[in-house]
């Protein structure tokens, strides 16, 4: 099922003892998108989250979803309709991992086979085993795996929304990421309206379509596609937030494709070191990328001084070449791979491939300056990015989201 | 030592050892019965459950003889008048197991299970029961134990037991008796306890991957409010 | 209320509150056997509990010995010693003692078998031998467990205290056995009245030691954990 909008209409929470959770919260979450709400520790983040599903009720205002007043609704019921996931999972651990992810379903009144056929595919889905898995329990799986399981459990009666609650702050950094990134995954494919909490801002820009960075107190800072949270933070506090790098964290926004690469200076490796010389020099350049005749793939770097000393009638595929190091993908990367590629560089300019690895072309830190300058007018101009080649997200994200998300 | 006297008398001590498991298991699983909606509500009001424990905790402390006596007058010198009290005593060992029972459940599963859309009372009978059955099944060990071995002083009061053997064998100055009845009750108690061990495990089925060990069992009901 | 009755008439009577067989005679009877029973059991259970819960060793016995200890018929063993040994003080004293030791050493053990091993590491590492760290680490944390135990075997000495009249014992029993022997109700009732409030107030007077004993940081805790 796709996603459902999600309409907080002036919704506050104040406890008996005076302590005001959330104060008059106004929040759209555009249905099948991936909202992150994001903030220090009593920021009322979490809060907002629960009054979703009713774990908490709102003291003031309404919670809509798909124009719905939640609070009219049996809580039992809207639960049921809501995926949720926690730090902690909560899985039963007096129940199988294939009855774990089957729980809402045979709540639901399904037959338990046909409950528990789904848990299965589910587990296919977030990257379980299902024939070694189904029947283990819960404290005989590893971190990462469980909160797969909790995933999946949330997942299983195919809800319009996903609430999570700090879903990977438990696990270490790389589970954590291989987890971010199985998120991604499946909401390309699945298009729930999810709503996900954490305080970790990384996480934030990582994984969401929109973040909402709350203050503390309950208040909103602001609401916007994370690249425009790096670009043009509200004031100081989401600037703080934000953290340091963030011009450089932002160019991960901007695709690579927009790049102009030079090509003179790309010689196959039957060229002569003489015909190489002319090459360089004719460009102005101290270094002349060698590639393989054949399939076009870098070989290395060779340097004007040495291709001078070389004897007549050498061929550059047998020189000594430098490596080529860290390249980028055109299509696929960000400014900010090309950026770094181009400094991790000893002759300090990147080597751009294609998907199938072939060369094609050269960058510099002009060229690198220049496209960022570009890429950077059209983001203020909010326009779309030059070169923007889609909108799926890689591990570098290249394409910016679009309010109107075409997908 | 007269081992001849079992056989010989063996239609008789089946009657007591009868009599005896029936008074050792009748008042725990009146206690169980009873212990199980008051625990629910002692963990569901907070403030129900120092009262209950420090009513529950006066009576554990009265000696069972007294309160055998006590009820004499009202359910005269039958059976009643021995399980009631240690169908009390029950309810004390267990009261504490089902509140701890239930505390013990992880809070997130807990909150998984509401968030999920479960109901209270389904939650309760679904995930909560469940997953306190070690705790509740340790007290209930401890129960029964008891109870088949306390039975025996009902005997004082003229309720048959194999308690019957002690008074008979100090009477007649016949050790025999003694021997057997002692070494019968102690089995009787074992083997009731080895029974609760296996059904306990056959509840369970995720313990059984666990490698950790049983919850603590001897110690649990004996600690009250106020104490650790 | 009859059973009330019985016992108010005849704990009105003047002839009880005298003589060598009155309840205060009896009381004390009562509290002697508990006392010295209770005494011999915590001078060898707790320091046996304490070794056993700081070194480790013998800790699979201690923790079934629970078990055992519960099934044990008191009767049945009052009577035992009487047909093995006569009468003699060893006759109640052995099953008395017997019976209070398993719940004061178990609880000892848990007790100081659970002292966080963060706080023993602490302790160590500030150079504390392991006799200082049973003194004022392990031992102070257990006195709530200790004081337990100890409250617990005196409910199970007094009970025990009372059937023993059937072993021609002294004490409050003895109103009740000798009251059922010769039918006078009263004297069971009344009895079983200055029992069961003996027994209250015993509990009572625990509460009073574990004030005294426990430190007063681990009261706190504990209530506010409740």
């Amino acid at each position: 099922m796709r996603g459902a909008v999600i309409t907080f209409d002036h919704v506050s929470k104040r406890y008996p003892d005076g302590t005001v959770a959330v104060d008059s919260l106004n929040l759209e979450v555009p249905a099948g998108k991936i909202m992150v709400l994001v903030g220090p520790s009593g920021c009322g983040k979490t809060t907002s989250l629960r009054m979703i599903n009713r774990l908490v009720e709102p003291t003031g205002g309404r919670i809509l979803l798909d124009g719905q007043d939640v609070q009219q609704a049996n809580p039992s019921h809207l639960r049921r309709g809501i995926g949720y996931v926690i730090q902690q999972t909560g899985l039963f651990p007096h129940r199988t991992i294939e009855d774990n992810i089957a729980t809402v379903p045979m709540l639901a009144g399904w037959d338990k086979r046909k409950a528990r056929e789904r848990a299965r595919d589910l587990m296919d889905l977030v990257g379980l085993e299902p024939q070694t898995m189904a029947r283990r329990y819960p404290h005989q799986l590893s971190g990462g795996q469980q909160q797969r399981v909790g995933v999946a459990r949330a997942l299983a009666a195919d809800p319009p929304v996903l609430l999570m609650d700090e879903p990977f702050s438990a696990v270490d950094p790389i589970v954590r990421a291989s987890l971010q990134d199985e998120l991604i995954r499946l909401q390309a494919d699945l298009h729930k309206t999810v709503v996900l909490v954490t305080h970790d801002v990384e996480e934030a820009i990582k994984v969401g379509d929109l973040v909402a960075v709350f203050r503390p107190g309950g208040h909103l800072a602001q609401v916007d596609t994370p690249e425009r949270l790096l670009g043009a933070p509200a004031d100081d506090y989401v600037q703080d937030f934000v953290g340091f790098d963030r011009g450089i964290r932002r160019l991960s926004f901007f695709p690579a494709a927009g790049l102009e690469l030079e090509t003179e200076t790309v010689l196959p490796a039957s060229t002569t070191s003489a015909d190489a010389v002319a090459v360089a020099k004719r460009a102005g350049a101290s270094w002349v990328l060698v590639t393989d005749t054949g399939s076009a793939a870098p070989l290395g770097w060779a340097a004007l001084a040495d291709l001078e000393l070389q004897p007549a009638g050498t061929v550059v595929g047998d020189m000594r070449l430098a490596p080529v190091g860290h390249s980028f993908r055109l299509e696929s990367d960000s400014l900010r791979a090309a950026l770094d590629a181009t400094i991790l560089s000893r002759t300090e300019r990147a080597v751009a491939v294609g998907d199938d690895g072939q060369v094609l072309g050269i960058t510099s830190y002009e060229r690198l300056r220049d496209a960022i300058r570009a890429a950077e007018e059209a983001a203020d101009l909010g326009e779309p990015q030059p070169g923007q080649a889609g909108t799926d997200r890689s591990d570098d994200r290249a394409a910016p989201q679009p309010a109107d998300g075409v997908r | 030592m007269v081992w001849s006297w079992i056989p010989q008398n063996w239609s008789l001590i089946w009657q007591y050892t009868l009599d005896n498991l029936l008074l050792g298991l009748i008042p725990p699983l009146i206690g169980l019965a009873v212990s199980l909606p008051l625990g629910i509500a002692c963990v569901r009001w907070r403030l129900l459950y120092p009262p209950a424990l420090g009513l529950a905790s006066a009576i554990y402390a009265l000696p069972s003889l007294a309160l055998f006596v006590v009820l004499i007058d009202y359910t005269g010198l039958g059976n009643l008048t021995v399980i009631i009290p240690l169908a009390l005593f029950s309810l004390c060992i267990l009261l504490p197991a089902v509140v701890d029972g239930l505390r013990g459940v992880p809070e997130p599963v807990r909150q998984a299970a509401t968030a999920m859309g479960y109901g209270e009372l389904r939650r309760l009978a679904t995930v909560e029961l469940p997953l306190a059955i070690p705790v509740v099944n340790a007290g209930l060990r401890i129960a029964v134990v008891s109870s088949i071995s306390l039975a025996s002083v009902g005997q004082l009061i003229g309720v048959s037991s194999l308690g019957y053997f002690f008074i008979d064998g100090f009477q007649r100055d016949f050790p025999t008796e003694i021997y057997v009845s002692i070494a019968l009750i102690i089995l009787l108690a074992l083997l009731c306890d080895l029974v609760l061990v296996g059904a306990g495990r056959l509840l369970t089925p995720w313990q059984r991957s666990r490698t950790r060990t049983s919850p603590r069992p001897a110690i649990a009901p004996e600690v009250w409010p106020g104490q650790a | 209320m009859s059973f009330l009755n019985f016992a108010w008439d005849w704990l009105k009577a003047p002839a009880q509150w005298h003589g060598s067989d009155s309840i205060p005679i009896r009381i004390l009877q009562h509290l002697g056997y508990s006392g010295l029973s209770l005494l011999v059991a915590a001078a060898i259970a707790i320091p046996l509990g304490v070794l056993v819960g700081h070194t480790g060793r013998g800790s699979y016995l201690v923790v079934n010995l629970a078990n055992i200890w519960r099934a044990i018929p008191t009767l049945g063993f009052l009577i035992l010693m009487v047909v093995l040994i006569g009468f003699s003080i060893l006759t109640w004293l052995v099953p008395l003692v017997v019976l209070a030791i398993p719940p004061i050493l178990v609880n000892t053990y848990e007790g100081v078998a659970g002292v966080d091993a963060d706080l023993k590491d602490a302790a160590y590492g500030m150079g504390m031998t392991q006799w200082q760290v049973v003194r004022k680490v392990e031992l102070p944390l257990a006195t709530p467990l200790i004081v337990l135990g100890l409250r617990t075997a005196a409910i199970f000495v007094i009970a025990t205290a009372t059937i023993a009249a059937e072993i021609a014992l002294g004490g409050l029993g003895r109103y009740i056995i000798d009251g059922l022997a010769s039918n006078d109700y009263a004297e069971v009732a009344g009895g079983a009245v200055v029992i069961v409030v003996l027994a209250l107030l015993v509990q009572l007077l625990f509460v009073g030691v574990r004030r005294l004993v426990v430190p007063a940081g681990l009261r706190k805790q504990a209530r506010a954990s409740r």
